[in-house]
């Protein structure tokens, strides 16, 4: 069996990347929320709830 | 997000999801029982308007004795809900919500989203139940815990779930807190070098 090189420092860099990435959206998020009429946003919202 | 916050009430409006539904209904025959609650945990997040979805509403409920927890039983079952644990009311209780195992509810012959309830056990989940925040929906009421100890205590369960709570909370509520208080539930629970996830 093959397995491809595996560099676990490096995909713990990854994974702390992507965390940070999240929080970076989280923040984006709440900022857009911030100005926005909660009756656009709850919309929005509901598409991803009421799926 | 538009809303007006006050120390113990926060008021706003839009647009309800099937979820923010279903917990009002709930939480109706809660009161209906006369059964005091706090919603903590994920929904509180996803009611202010996090971009996610959840599994389970988590609850405290004040210690009530078995006959009233018979009475409530009654009433969920005749509003359409269920036990997805014990479907004995006397285990139920004893079994479970005495031995502070929590108890889920859910719409009859669905699993999720289920409704956690649990009596208070720690400090903390007395504190939360009796500084219960009144959060006026349109024309529904909720009652959640402080922001300054659910964004503290987030941050205390760390997983990356629960930073990306804490974050979007802070983000909307940030000037809105008591910074005394949101200061003093970080020092307890030991998470000064979370907060600078916040900002």
């Amino acid at each position: 069996m093959k397995f491809p090189k595996i560099d676990l420092k490096e995909l713990e860099k990854e994974k702390e990347q992507n965390r940070k990435n999240r929080l970076e959206f989280v923040k984006l998020y709440a900022e857009w929320l911030k100005k926005t009429p909660n009756k656009v946003w709850s919309r929005q919202q509901n598409k991803l709830l009421n799926k | 997000m538009e809303f007006e916050f006050k120390e113990n009430e926060i008021k706003f409006e839009r647009e309800l999801s099937n979820l923010d539904e279903l917990v009002i209904e709930f939480t109706k025959i809660l009161e209906k029982q006369k059964i005091d609650y706090v919603i903590i945990s994920g929904y509180i997040a996803i009611l202010f308007g996090r971009s996610r979805n959840t599994e389970d509403v988590d609850l405290f409920i004040e210690e009530i004795s078995f006959e009233k927890f018979n009475v409530f039983w009654k009433e969920l079952y005749a509003k359409g809900f269920e036990c997805i644990i014990e479907s004995n009311p006397k285990e139920a209780y004893y079994g479970y919500l005495k031995n502070q195992t929590p108890l889920r509810f859910a719409v009859k012959g669905t699993f999720i989203p289920n409704f956690e309830l649990k009596f208070p056990k720690t400090g903390i989940d007395n504190y939360s139940l009796e500084n219960k925040v009144k959060v006026k929906l349109n024309n529904e009421i909720l009652y959640t815990s402080k922001m300054e100890l659910q964004i503290a205590y987030k941050l205390y369960l760390g997983s990356d779930k629960d930073i990306e709570d804490a974050v979007h909370l802070w983000q909307e509520f940030k000037n809105s807190l008591n910074k005394e208080l949101f200061k003093g539930f970080v020092k307890r629970l030991k998470v000064e070098d979370k907060i600078k996830e916040l900002e």
